[in-house]
Parts: structure tokens; C-alpha cells; sequence
């Protein structure tokens, strides 16, 4: 009998992922209502400090410590996922809706046999542990209800930011797994990796985001935005005319061509609120907007609003902004 | 090179998507290719402008072999629909097992598609039809360079910060992000050849697939319930001139929405 939550855990530059440790934080709370455990399953080598960070969040933590899972591969990775999940069948299997998790799951699901429910807002777990996830389709004009009736594990990607995190409360006990990953050919050799733009956490991940659309006129504005982000600790993203216009890179595009964000606080400067956009900020929970025309659409999707110009407003928030901080 | 590019007609994003009732979706009549599925016949096309070869377009859809004309009319070869009462309401791991075995009898060198499909966003047929084929796959492709021997690729793969290479051994399934390239436009003679061009259909027993692993009866995924978004209350705006209005919204932020 499958039992269990499982969540792959992510981790870059020795921390955890955030959003592996909101999953985590929610499959405890799933596990208490439902009596279960909560599994981590943490991939690489050298793996004491990341199993140090998860120790609370979890009752069992199951560990692959193999050079071979070192960097991030397709084929690694299925291999191992699968021979952990094929061993001790959890019931529900959790990941990120990353890079990493969204080319992973599906390939793992299918080699399960089993279901995937991609890029969810939201999970409930039902008495019986049957999972229920929440997923946007048509870019978010439609939001489906799912579960994955006859089949284990439950799999699941699921959005940054949306579980909070919560304080650890369990002591989970190291479980050293070996993989057979000497018997199989890895196909994907990672040869490098170029960082993009930003010295900042993902538009995916980030919990405040600055939009920045068509209004913007000019690159050298940029300068500008910059500066308030620094202030809010945010990261800045923008909508497909500005990609278009190469004024800034693809990688933060923020719409239905680009990312999805669900950030607590987001900042729309300058955009219209085209569909493309807004469908891709539809999870985000305070929403922001400057736009100098009182008849931009943005401000239908916005809690706040602003009618004016954003080179004139920009300057002038992040000095009101930096002054409400400071007096904190 | 032998390349294989998988398609799919879905509702453009500007169509109007309602939700009917629990179980069923009122979508308005404006279709296009999947904006995904288009960088994925570009790439095709300019990887047999420089290797030959051919280039094959394939949709599973009872209906709609637009997104296969889309194709031809670009500058694809030949066209394949795979179609069968069978498959409806096929979840994607059902419509990866038509595709897989529809594509283990071709000659296939690369099979190319979108990232997700712009209707159900899952992401899922790509890397599964993949695995039912045994070969490798990468997700979310900024850039591609094959190999002079055709052998392997380089691959550049979007994740969170950057951009990542990979050596991926061929034949391989990679699907397509934005930025990968800019689909070319179609040109009236190709849209002449796309209307009178041959589509090839395919059905489950010509595939040899097994009805019980497709359409409602194979479904790992199960929908539950459709629910119209989350709505937002109506905006407060700050009336005051410029520079209070700033300042009151500052203000606002902080004491009403407390996200400061």
C-alpha cells in the first residue's frame, strides 16, 4: 500500500530550494491531518548540510549520494526518482514547478505509470489521501480541478510561492539509498551554464516583482527600476514588447509566451494589461499599478492604482519606499 | 536529417475560454498553432536548410490539421494526423502513447515540439513520449547546434538564472522555448501547397495500440472540476496629484496591504 508524501527536494549553490521547503512545509501539514509521513528525497553528492536544512521538515529523508547525480540530468534523475519511488511507493510525490521539476515528473510519471498534475496553485489532500491539485489552463482563464484516481505515486508540480513556510517541527532520520546508476548511459553531459541578466532570485520565485511593459520608452530607464528594486528587494520583470524591443532578456518574461509569477507583492509600471500579461500574474497577491492612461485595462487586475507616468512615479517611490522602511 | 515535429491547434490568447458548468468549457472560435509548437517547425526547417533531409509535421487531433497546414505552408515536407474516436478525451500520457507509437515505425533522427501546449500548459507529451521511445529529451530549448556528424547536439536549456549547456546524445526530443528562434511567416506560395497538401491519417490499428492505454479509459489524470479564475476586487486609486499620490499610496501599502 502506497503511504507517504514525498517531496524531491531542489537545491543550487549548497541551499535548499525555497519552494522545496514550502512543499515541505505543506505535505507536514498534509501528514498531520492525515496521520501520514512526510519523505525528502535529496539527490548529489557531499548531502550532509542540505540533509541538516530539511531535518525539521521531514520524518524520513532519503538520500542518493552518487557523482553521477551531479549536476542535474534528465536520464540521472528519472533513473534514481523511479528506483526510490518503485522500492517504498509514497502516495503523493511533490516537486516544484522549476526547470528541473517540469522536465523531470513527466518523465518519471510515465516510466510509473502513473498520473502528473503540472504547474499547480494549489493542493488539498482528502481524508482518504486522495490528492486534489489546482491547476490554471488556457494560461489561467480557466482554472481545473484534478486528481489522479487509480494510480501511485500522486505527482504533483507545484508553483513558488504558493505555500508559506512554515517552522520546523519534526527530526527526520537519514535513509542512504544506492541507485543502479552505474548500469545505465547518461545521455545529457551538462558542459556549462551562462548566468542570465539578474543578480537575482527568479521572477518565479521572487515574493516582490516589478513589471515593466511598453511605458518605459526608453532602456536607459532602466536605471531607474533598478534602483527601486534594490530598495524592495524585488526582481524586475517585463512584457512581451519590451522582450520584443530587446531591451531586456527573455528568461523574465512575464505572460502566457513567458513565466508565471505568484509574488506576494507585484508592481505593474508602464503595461497595459494586454491577456498575454495579466493571465501570467493572475497568482500574485497584492498587485500594483502606475499607468499614466486612467483607461488602461491593468487597472482591472490591480488592488491598487496609480495614473501617471512611471519615470516621473519611479523615483519618487523608491524614496517614499526607502523612507516607510527605514522608519520600521 | 530525418525530423519530426509534434503540433497542436489550440485556442489563440485572445479567445474568450468560459466555464460553462462544472464540467464543460465554452471556448470561442479563434484557433491558432501553438505559439510553442511554431519555434519548433523553425527550427526544423533551418536544421534541414543546413543538413537536408526532411521535415514531418504531427498532430493527434479527430478535428482540427490546421496546426499540419500551418506546417506545410512554413515549409514542412509532409503531414501526419493521427485520428480515432479512441482517443478522445485522451489525457497526455494517452496522447504520448499514440505519438510514441506512431513514431517507433519512423525514421526518425530528432523529433521536435513546443514547451507546452498553450491550451492545457501542461508540458507533459514531450519528455513522456520520449521515455516510451527510450531516447533522451531536454525542455525549454533557447538554443540548439548540431553536431557536423549528426550524432549529438548542443543545448541550451532555460533554468532559473541563466541559461544551461547540455551535450545531449541524438536522436533526441527536445521541445521548444521562445527565443529559440522567430517563426518565419508563410508565404502565399506555401499557402497554395498547404491547401492542397497530402495529410496522411493514421488510426490506433494501424498503430497497434492498445484502445484501454488511450481516450477516457487510459486516463492517469482525471478532471474534476473547471472554476472560473480567482476575481480581484476593484482597484483603490490614489486621486491626489503628483508627488502625494505617491506618498499616499506608500502609505497604503504599508498600513492597509502591509506588504512593506
Amino acid at each position: 500500500m502506497a503511504q507517504g508524501i514525498w517531496v524531491f527536494v531542489e537545491h543550487a549553490d549548497g541551499a535548499i530550494r525555497k519552494v522545496s521547503l514550502e512543499l515541505l512545509s505543506a505535505a507536514c501539514g498534509f501528514a498531520k491531518k492525515t496521520n501520514g509521513t512526510v519523505g525528502a528525497v535529496l539527490f548529489g553528492t557531499g548531502m550532509d548540510s542540505m540533509v541538516e536544512q530539511v531535518t525539521g521538515y521531514a520524518d524520513r529523508i532519503y538520500v542518493v549520494d552518487d557523482e553521477r547525480l551531479s549536476p542535474y540530468t534528465a536520464d540521472g534523475y528519472t533513473l534514481a526518482l523511479t528506483h526510490l519511488a518503485r522500492e517504498d511507493t509514497p502516495a503523493i510525490l511533490l516537486a516544484g514547478s522549476t526547470s528541473m521539476g517540469r522536465d523531470l515528473f513527466p518523465r518519471v510519471a510515465m516510466r510509473l505509470e502513473t498520473g502528473l498534475a503540472p504547474d499547480c496553485t494549489g493542493l488539498e489532500v482528502a481524508d482518504d489521501g486522495k490528492l486534489v491539485a489546482t491547476r490554471p489552463i488556457y494560461g489561467g482563464k480557466v482554472f481545473c480541478k484534478v486528481s489522479i484516481p487509480d494510480s501511485y505515486p500522486q505527482m504533483a508540480t507545484v508553483r513558488p510561492n504558493t505555500f508559506p513556510l512554515e517552522e520546523p517541527n519534526r527530526s527526520g532520520e537519514r535513509v542512504q539509498i544506492d541507485a543502479p546508476l552505474q548500469e545505465i548511459d547518461i545521455r545529457q553531459k551538462v558542459e556549462g551554464f551562462d548566468k542570465a541578466g539578474q543578480e537575482k532570485v527568479d521572477i518565479t520565485e521572487a515574493e516582490v516583482v516589478i513589471g515593466v511593459g511598453r511605458g518605459i520608452k526608453d532602456p536607459a530607464n532602466f536605471k531607474a527600476v533598478k534602483e527601486l528594486a534594490d530598495v524592495l528587494g524585488a526582481t524586475i520583470g517585463v512584457t512581451r514588447a519590451v522582450v520584443d524591443n530587446g531591451w531586456w532578456d527573455v528568461n523574465d518574461q512575464i505572460g502566457k509566451s513567458g513565466k508565471n509569477i505568484s509574488a506576494r507583492l507585484y508592481f505593474a509600471f508602464g503595461l497595459s494589461g494586454a491577456i498575454h500579461h495579466v493571465l501570467g500574474i493572475q497568482t500574485c497577491k497584492t498587485v500594483v499599478a502606475v499607468n499614466s492612461d486612467p483607461n488602461a485595462l491593468i487597472f482591472n487586475y490591480a488592488d491598487y492604482g496609480l495614473v501617471g507616468d512611471m519615470t516621473q512615479v519611479i523615483p519618487a517611490l523608491k524614496e517614499h519606499i526607502a523612507k516607510a522602511k527605514g522608519e520600521v | 536529417m530525418n525530423i519530426y515535429v509534434l503540433v497542436k491547434y489550440v485556442p489563440d490568447t485572445e479567445a474568450i475560454v468560459k466555464v460553462a458548468s462544472e464540467s464543460e468549457l465554452e471556448i470561442e472560435n479563434k484557433y491558432f498553432t501553438s505559439y510553442f509548437d511554431e519555434v519548433a517547425i523553425e527550427e526544423a526547417l533551418k536544421l534541414k536548410e543546413k543538413f537536408g533531409g526532411k521535415v514531418t509535421v504531427v498532430t493527434v487531433d479527430n478535428k482540427k490539421i490546421d496546426a499540419l497546414r500551418r506546417g506545410i505552408a512554413m515549409g514542412a515536407d509532409e503531414a501526419v494526423q493521427i485520428t480515432d474516436p479512441g482517443l478522445e478525451e485522451s489525457d497526455p500520457f494517452g496522447i504520448a502513447r499514440a505519438l510514441a507509437a506512431f513514431l517507433q515505425k519512423e525514421p526518425y533522427d530528432l523529433i521536435l515540439c513546443g514547451r507546452q501546449a498553450m491550451d492545457d500548459d501542461a508540458g507533459v507529451v514531450g519528455p513522456a513520449t520520449a521515455e516510451l521511445l527510450g531516447i533522451p529529451h531536454a525542455s525549454a530549448i533557447l538554443g540548439l547546434d548540431v553536431a557536423d556528424d549528426g550524432k549529438s547536439a548542443r543545448v541550451d536549456r532555460q533554468i532559473e538564472g541563466g541559461k544551461e549547456h547540455i551535450r545531449c546524445s541524438l536522436p533526441a526530443l527536445l521541445t521548444a522555448q521562445k527565443g529559440l528562434n522567430v517563426p518565419r511567416i508563410p508565404q502565399v506560395m506555401g499557402m497554395m501547397k498547404a491547401m492542397k497538401a497530402d495529410v496522411r491519417k493514421v488510426d490506433l490499428t494501424e498503430l497497434g495500440v492498445d484502445p484501454a492505454m488511450v481516450g477516457a479509459s487510459g486516463q492517469k489524470v482525471r478532471v474534476l472540476k473547471y472554476e472560473p479564475p480567482p476575481q480581484r476586487s476593484s482597484a483603490t486609486m490614489v486621486e491626489e496629484d503628483f508627488p502625494e499620490n505617491v506618498k499616499h499610496l506608500v502609505k497604503l501599502l504599508q498600513e492597509e496591504a502591509k506588504v512593506l
